[in-house]
This record gives C-alpha cells, sequence and structure tokens, in this order.
C-alpha cells in the first residue's frame, strides 16, 4: 500500500513526513529514512512525491479496490466458450 | 500531559481555504492571528491539491447587475440549494474581488489575460464559473497568511470550544505528534474544518480514506459547535457526489466528455458531443444517474471523451492536475487508461454526512465570538474563500471591541478532555478508532442511509448509543495519531447522533431524505431545520431563512 520509498535514493530531508496532513509516517525520526506506519490513511494527493527532492525516492502505489473501470472495444464481446 | 496556553485575538480552527483567507483578512486588520491546523497546512482540506473552477460574477462579463447572476444561479444550478439570498448576495459582492486578490498573489484566475468561462454550464446560458490554475493555491495562501502575520500551527487538532456565558472565549486541542494539550485564549473563534466524511461507508467499505475530500474531515467544527451550543441546520440531509467508479476523485465539470449509458446513449438533455466549453452539467442535476441507471438494469453509465481531439485531451489534463486530480492522471497512465479511446465508468458516490453551522452573511453563528466559514457553512472554493474572508473581517472586527476572558472558568471543559486523553492512551485493551469508525458507518449506513423510516431510524439510534457507550468507555489510542482519530471518531457519533434526531423530525421525504413513510415532499419545510443542545439533549426547530 502507498507510498513506498526507495531507501538508496532518500535522502532522509524529512518533507514528506512534515507535508503530510494523514501523517502516514506517524513515528519517523528526525533525518532517517521515513517509516510508513499507517499505509490505509493515504489518499493519494501526492504531496509526498511533489515536495521529494530526488526523482524516483518515493512514489504511490494505488490500491487494488481504487483501479478505476473502463471500457475498451473488446469488453462487451461475450466470453469464448 | 503539558498544557501550553496560547493567546491570540482570533482563533482560525482548520487551515484550509476558509481558515487561512480569515486568517489573511483578519491578520490584515491588525489582530494577532492563530491558525490550529491538525494537519499540515500546505496540504490540508479539499482544495489541498488544487481546483480549477471558481464561481464568481465578474461585472465587466455579466454586467453591473449582480441580481441577475443570482437570479440566473436559482433558477439553475442552485434552484435546490437551502440558502438564503442574502449569504449569495454577500458571496458574490466580495467573490469577483477574491479573485484578483489571488490573480495578484500568484494564483492563476486569469488564462492568457482573459476570463475563461468553462464548465458547470447548461448551453445557452449565462456562464457562472471561471477556470483558473489552483494546484499550488494552499501554498500561496499559507504564505500569504505568513507574510502577514498570521501563525500556522500545525499538527494541532482543536476538540473543544471554550465559553464564558453564551461568549466563546476560546478552544482546547491536543498535539496529534506528541503528548500536549493547548488552550488557546482567543477573542474570537472561526470555524473552517470542512466537510464530513467517514460517517457512512464510503465506496469501498473499509478503505475509509478513499474519499474525493479526503479522509480526514470529519465534521470537527460541527461537533464541537453544537457542544458548545451553537446551532446546526440540515444535519440530516446527507450529500452525494459523482466521478470514477472505485477512486474516489472529483472534478465533474473537468471532463470533456458526455455521461453516457451502456448503449452510448447520452444521459441527459444538454450536450450530446463532448464540448469543453460545458462539461456536462447532468451531473450535476442528476448525481443519482448512474445509481438509477443501474438499478433499473440500464447500467454501467460512463464518461465518454472518446473521440475528442488531442488539444482537448490535453486541455483536460492540464486542468484535472489543477483540479486535485494527479494521482487519477497518474494512475490511468500507468494502467494505459486513455480518455480518448476508453470511456470511463462513473458512479454514484455513497453518502456524505450533511449540516452546516448556522451562519449569516456576516458568517457570526449563533454565538457571540463564534464564526463559521467554508464547508462547515456555506460549501464550494468560492464560498470558502469569500466567507473565510468575510469572516476574518467580522472577528476581527468583534476582536478589537472585547476583552479576553477568563479560561480558567472553563477549567472543566479543559480538565474533561484531559481525562478523556488519559482513557484513551492508558488503555491496553479495546477497539482502536478504525472499528469504532466501521461500526458507526455500518449503522449510518443501514439505518439511516438511502431509506429512512422511522421504526428503522429508532432501532439505528438505539444501536448507535449502544456503540457509542463501548466507545466511550473501551476505545483506545496506542498514541498520539491515533488519539486524534479517536476524537475525530468521538465527533463523528455526535453528528451521526444528530443525523438519526433530525432525520426523525424531518417527516417529509426531499432530495437525498428519503422517508417512504412521509413520501410527498412538505412544501411547508422549506426552511432551516436547527438543532441545538438544551441540557445534554438535542431539540429541534424549523425557521424560514
Amino acid at each position: 500500500m502507498p507510498p513506498i520509498i526507495n531507501p538508496d535514493l532518500c535522502i532522509k530531508c524529512d518533507r514528506c513526513v512534515n507535508i503530510c496532513t494523514e501523517d502516514v509516517f506517524f513515528g519517523s525520526k528526525k533525518h532517517e529514512t521515513p517509516v510508513i506506519t499507517y499505509p490505509r490513511e493515504c489518499v493519494h494527493f501526492n504531496g509526498c512525491v511533489d515536495v521529494c527532492p530526488v526523482p524516483g525516492a518515493i512514489w504511490l502505489r494505488y490500491p487494488m479496490p481504487s483501479m478505476i473501470v473502463y471500457r475498451t472495444s473488446s469488453d462487451y464481446e461475450a466470453p469464448p466458450g | 500531559m503539558e498544557e501550553q496556553l496560547i493567546e491570540c485575538d482570533v482563533l482560525c480552527v482548520g487551515g484550509g481555504i476558509a481558515g487561512l483567507m480569515a486568517a489573511i483578512r483578519a491578520s490584515e486588520l491588525g489582530a494577532n492571528v492563530v491558525v490550529a491546523e491538525k494537519g499540515n497546512a500546505h496540504y490540508s482540506g479539499c482544495g489541498r491539491r488544487g481546483n480549477d473552477h471558481f464561481e464568481t460574477w465578474i461585472p465587466e462579463v455579466h454586467g453591473a447587475d449582480k441580481e441577475k447572476f443570482i437570479d440566473e444561479l436559482l433558477k439553475t444550478a442552485k434552484g435546490e440549494i437551502l440558502i438564503g439570498r442574502d449569504i449569495l448576495r454577500a458571496q458574490f459582492g466580495k467573490a469577483h474581488e477574491i479573485v484578483e486578490l489571488w490573480d495578484e498573489w500568484g494564483i492563476p484566475m486569469r488564462q492568457k489575460g482573459k476570463w475563461e468561462f468553462a464548465g458547470h454550464a447548461f448551453p445557452g446560458r449565462m456562464m457562472t464559473h471561471i477556470k483558473y490554475e489552483g494546484r499550488f493555491q494552499k501554498t500561496v495562501l499559507v504564505q500569504q497568511a505568513r507574510k502577514r502575520g498570521a501563525r500556522i500551527m500545525n499538527r494541532i487538532m482543536v476538540d473543544e470550544l471554550l465559553r464564558d456565558g453564551d461568549r466563546v472565549i476560546g478552544a482546547v486541542g491536543v498535539h496529534t505528534r506528541e503528548d500536549k494539550v493547548f488552550v488557546f485564549q482567543a477573542k474570537a473563534v472561526i470555524l473552517g474544518t470542512g466537510k464530513c466524511s467517514r460517517l457512512y461507508q464510503g465506496l469501498t467499505p473499509g478503505m475509509m480514506f478513499n474519499d474525493g475530500h479526503g479522509g480526514v474531515q470529519t465534521g470537527d467544527g460541527r461537533a464541537m459547535a453544537y457542544r458548545a451550543g451553537a446551532e446546526l441546520m440540515n444535519v440530516e440531509m446527507p450529500q452525494r457526489h459523482i466521478g470514477p467508479k472505485y477512486f474516489a476523485k472529483f472534478g465533474q465539470a473537468t471532463w470533456v466528455g458526455v455521461l453516457r449509458d451502456a448503449e452510448g446513449k447520452p444521459v441527459g438533455p444538454f450536450v450530446s458531443e463532448p464540448d469543453r466549453r460545458y462539461g456536462d452539467i447532468v451531473m450535476e442535476v442528476n448525481k443519482l444517474a448512474p445509481e438509477q441507471y443501474g438499478e433499473r438494469g440500464r447500467g454501467p453509465v460512463y464518461m465518454d471523451c472518446t473521440g475528442i481531439s488531442d488539444e482537448d485531451a490535453a486541455y483536460m489534463r492540464h486542468w484535472h492536475i489543477h483540479e486535485g486530480n494527479v494521482s487519477l492522471v497518474d494512475h490511468m497512465d500507468a494502467e494505459g487508461i486513455d480518455p480518448r479511446k476508453h470511456p470511463i465508468e462513473f458512479s454514484t458516490y455513497p453518502l456524505r454526512g450533511g449540516g452546516l453551522i448556522v451562519a449569516n452573511e456576516k458568517a457570526e453563528t449563533s454565538l457571540p465570538g463564534l464564526y463559521a466559514a467554508g464547508d462547515e457553512a456555506m460549501g464550494d472554493i468560492s464560498a470558502a474563500a469569500t466567507f473565510g474572508w468575510i469572516s476574518g473581517d467580522t472577528a476581527a472586527t468583534y476582536a478589537r471591541t472585547v476583552e479576553h476572558g477568563d479560561v480558567e472558568v472553563t477549567r472543566p471543559i479543559i480538565a474533561a478532555l484531559e481525562s478523556r486523553v488519559d482513557e484513551l492512551r492508558g488503555r491496553g485493551n479495546g477497539p482502536d478508532w478504525e472499528e469504532a469508525n466501521i461500526a458507526l458507518q455500518q449503522v449510518m449506513t443501514d439505518y439511516a442511509g438511502k431509506v429512512r423510516n422511522e421504526a428503522r431510524l429508532l432501532q439505528g439510534l438505539a444501536h448507535l448509543r449502544r456503540l457509542r457507550q463501548k466507545v466511550d468507555t473501551e476505545m483506545m489510542a496506542r498514541n498520539q495519531h491515533e488519539l486524534g482519530r479517536c476524537l475525530e471518531v468521538h465527533n463523528l457519533f455526535d453528528v451521526g447522533e444528530l443525523t438519526f434526531h433530525a432525520a426523525l423530525d424531518r417527516r417529509e421525504s426531499r432530495g437525498l431524505h428519503n422517508r417512504p413513510d412521509y413520501p410527498f415532499k412538505n412544501p411547508l419545510l422549506s426552511q432551516a431545520h436547527i438543532v441545538r443542545m438544551e441540557g445534554d439533549r438535542p431539540v429541534t426547530d424549523w425557521r424560514s431563512y
């Protein structure tokens, strides 16, 4: 569940920890790689990704139940058999 | 537990659009202002990641008579909204000035130097919403508030108002990371704490933060206002929204498309081909359309943008990002979903708590020293910005006329909160906030949900009270973060209980209040349905507005 941090790229600047309104990073220690204590409380507003100064150090994985439903040209075809 | 006293002229509870605009205006008028925000004001509230539409009368566009603009709104989009004309006059008397201020501060309200009206529109009628690039609006407003000397205190959840006689003289709250209580001695308090999510089951039951407003707008303001004796109105009238199925994101008017059924027929009569000027306002006329189509065996319903030009697709993407839908755009990119090729299924979103804190055109509530703005009082970004400003003006002016109250006379309220905190933190077993919240959502959805009748409402209320007793005696918080969530759950239980009371008292069917035991709309009840506390019980009343 989101967010996900690459500890090799994280520079431990705490920006994501500071801005997250839901505080999914609660319990993180200053200048250490943030811990994701409450992933279920992420609302996917991308604030943490926006403020991160290192591309690829943090990203969001969208939970499966939130996947949107869309229609392709073959979705209405009867299933084989 | 450490207790800290903070003195200020004006306390803004909540650092959303309304709270920050209130802070800006009150500071300009010379007030010593504190904003207490339970998250981080840079990324809190409904406007946290942006908006792209702002409803406003612009004299050089609409003509000098704003009454005609209001007439048009009442004839069309706002026709069913229970708002007095004096409120709309106050909003649109100020909104065009706010728009100019925002533009000056660095929130782009004009596009290439001009007003661009689009979306939320009936073809052939007056256009009422300008497009604006709001992605970084919160950052701009935080800077503007600080520039004027307002002190923004993040991670403080205000939980109770302090009263001396009728007058509100401050508030008390907790830090959501550290073991601290904050007592605010304030001459005026402005509530701008947003909507009421997490009261009903959401799109994915149990995943409470899949919510277009985020998951932390839990009716805190209306709950504490009620406990302090202020009047609320229309608490039983729930709200619903519409958007992409399963990923709760707003921005109905940002889509350049047509809402169509499975056979490709437009759901509404307003547009038959995608048109960036209008969007498809059928979603605002009837947010229940996808649900009704489903119930009648005619679903699914899609937002169909297929065939739009690359230019229109880029336009829509740009505005989704400013509307706060970066994650939606990212998700579609990652899954290979292209709105030019793939119709996106839309659904009616589940119920959300309703009601407002009663506030007049000056943002004054029924208690001296207490003001309300934003979604707690009016709703939408234009109203939040405008009444935020108005509340700051009124509160700062009032603060000049009074001395500080003595918060020590409110010691029992402060002590009660401290004792509740100790209990929640001290328990080692029992339901956590999440379990309690899910139980509440279950009873709200099943007994005060889409269909209501007297027996069901009475049974649900009885069950809610039993749950409440467990919450009061058994709920536990493992740390300060969970403590904040527990206090939110307390607030939600208060709003839930009031919803049952008010729903029982509204003996008619209207809007989303569906009572088959009173199936008709009663025109005599086209009034504000007031609820307030007398003793320790809610009493209801009807009042014209």
